[in-house]
């Protein structure tokens, strides 16, 4: 009888339903984890064994012969390079308008939910969209359309962390600037860029990583390329197209290289996160 | 200098310095945020060469007033002052309009342009505020805005600044580390550094202790002292002891109005108004 008050205590009671929440939040944690493990896992155990040096000085092969896959990372990094630098000028240039300027706005506003909704976007739309509006036009396919559209994909990452970073800095600093006589666009480029730059260089990590591996707006821009090309007026190879090609073929050799190609991408993405933390740490202690 | 304490009690008692002393001078000014006013036809006279505290409760005006002297509140569109904030022989608000007895002119004529006010008079602001950069570039920033000098001249500079500062033994073999590597208080004092590099005839302080310890205040007043020597000090503090121990003048506000402005000495040995009597006296506020 006692025993059987002291369970049913209300302090007990809210002991328990505190632990089962506990347990709640930590199993869902777990199943988020696990599943990121096993696709790490299965990316490793399926394209570390394809990894070799011809992966990087041989070109895409044609069924059943030995090849690499040069032509399409030479490709996805010239591709995503060009698409980055656009993101980043448009991107931080917008962003920082949207804080510095846009204060109260009704133009601000459009311009942040319509960023809003390009950011949410399904990047087929965006190919689409660069197909109409390059390929069509210019009469064919090509590295130049696919950079276009992956900067459309990595803008409105680039604009919304600028925005969001420029507004973590505090008012009293950009007053401190103006107080010293320097004009408003002088205390953002010298004074609030300078202080928002972890936050700047992870926002273009972040528009990196996401176009890294994006398919669809290359599918109807860049094409791909089973030659090394580096013209931006013809079509042109990359990791993601080659994956999606290689992976729904027949071919085992085809198949196995479109593992490696995943690692390497997954690589990349894992890569931009941890330069981009370090840089972070980095400029901190300066 | 006899006070009717019951006359003093109902309005406000102004002691101001001698016209020929003044470096600033404000008239009559109102100051709205928006529709809200906040600053009633406040006056305030600003001896050159002397310390100027301005004490009052939270909200009572005093950083307002502060922030009109070198219209940094330009930065927000809603804000705006009226009335007359004399300088360099002219009306700050209003540099067009002809003022007879103003502060003489000693330099350019400022014609609004907010950069050439800001060099004459700066500002050190409640939280440190260094820039993200070394504390070299923190001292040349504001600088080379508004002249050219050789590496020699600007390590000379440097050099003064941070002296006159109180910090220079402090961070004289890191100058080309982080300024924000600095503790609460350098930083404080690598500010005032950063302002008074710039040669400035007025700076103003708003509560530039109110985040700091002890012995970082006292080192920082100890160079507010030093520095009276050659600039005009304007200091927002909510320390009714710092206002005391080292302002020459002391202006106590109330509900966006100034009720008293007199020498410190008399003003906090005998308050003139009621106001100001239980507010030095901890009954207000």
């Amino acid at each position: 009888m006692a025993f059987n008050r002291h369970l049913f205590d209300r302090h007990a009671r809210r002991k328990l339903v505190n632990y089962g929440f506990v347990g709640l939040t930590m199993a869902a944690t777990a199943v988020a984890v696990i599943a990121l493990l096993l696709i790490l896992w299965s990316l490793v155990a399926n394209g570390l064994g394809g990894i070799s040096l011809h992966i990087f000085t041989m070109d895409q092969p044609p069924p059943e012969m030995p090849g690499g896959l040069r032509n399409a990372i030479l490709g996805s990094l010239e591709m995503c390079a060009i698409g980055m630098v656009m993101a980043v000028v448009i991107g931080i240039l917008a962003g920082t308008w949207l804080a510095e300027y846009g204060e109260g706005s009704k133009l601000a506003e459009v311009v942040r939910f319509l960023n809003d909704v390009l950011l949410s976007a399904p990047s087929i739309l965006i190919g689409l969209f660069v197909y109409e509006l390059l390929v069509r036009p210019l009469h064919g396919f090509s590295a130049g359309a696919g950079a276009v559209a992956l900067a459309f994909v990595a803008t409105p990452v680039v604009t919304r962390t600028t925005e969001d970073i420029l507004r973590l800095q505090s008012n009293q600093l950009r007053e401190a600037g103006m107080a010293m006589g320097a004009g408003k666009s002088y205390v953002i480029r010298a004074i609030i860029w300078r202080a928002s730059r972890p936050g700047l260089v992870t926002g273009a990590l972040l528009g990196f990583a996401r176009i890294s591996g994006e398919t669809a707006p290359l599918l109807f821009t860049s094409l791909g390329n089973p030659d090394l090309s580096f013209a931006l007026t013809q079509p042109m190879g990359a990791l993601p197209t080659t994956i999606y090609q290689f992976a729904l073929s027949a071919f085992d050799d085809w198949r196995a290289l479109a593992w490696v190609g995943a690692l390497l991408i997954a690589i990349t993405v894992l890569a931009a996160n941890i330069i981009g933390r370090a840089l972070a740490r980095g400029s901190h202690q300066s | 200098m006899n006070f009717d304490a019951k006359q003093a009690d109902v309005g406000s008692v102004i002691l101001p310095p001698p016209m020929e002393q003044r470096v600033l001078d404000v008239r009559g000014l109102n100051f709205f945020y928006g529709k809200h006013q906040a600053l009633f036809g406040v006056d305030l006279p600003v001896a050159r060469g002397k310390i100027t505290a301005l004490i009052g409760p939270s909200g009572c005006g005093k950083s307002t007033l502060l922030r009109t002297l070198n219209k940094i509140y330009d930065l927000y569109p809603g804000q705006h002052a009226e009335g007359q904030i004399l300088f360099n022989g002219e009306n700050l608000l209003n540099p067009r309009e002809a003022v007879e007895d103003a502060p003489p002119a000693a330099g350019l004529a400022i014609n609004g342009d907010n950069a050439r006010l800001r060099a004459r008079i700066g500002m050190v602001f409640q939280r440190p505020t260094p820039f993200p950069m070394s504390i070299y570039e923190n001292i040349a920033f504001g600088v080379r805005l508004h002249r050219n000098v050789s590496r020699a001249q600007m390590d000379e500079i440097v050099e003064t600044s941070l002296t006159r500062a109180a910090l220079w033994d402090e961070v004289k073999d890191k100058l080309d580390k982080s300024g924000l590597s600095l503790s609460g208080g350098q930083q404080q004092r690598l500010c005032v550094a950063r302002g008074i590099a710039v040669e400035p005839e007025v700076l103003l302080l708003d509560e530039p202790a109110s985040a700091l310890d002890p012995l970082s205040t006292a080192k920082l007043e100890t160079a507010l002292i030093e520095l009276k020597q050659s600039f005009t000090i304007v200091i927002v503090t909510h320390n009714l002891q710092q206002a005391a121990r080292i302002s020459d003048y002391t202006g106590f506000m109330l509900m966006g109005k100034m009720v008293e402005f007199r020498p410190s000495g008399e003003a906090f040995v005998r308050p003139a108004t009621a106001a100001m009597r239980d507010y030095v006296t901890g009954r207000y506020g």
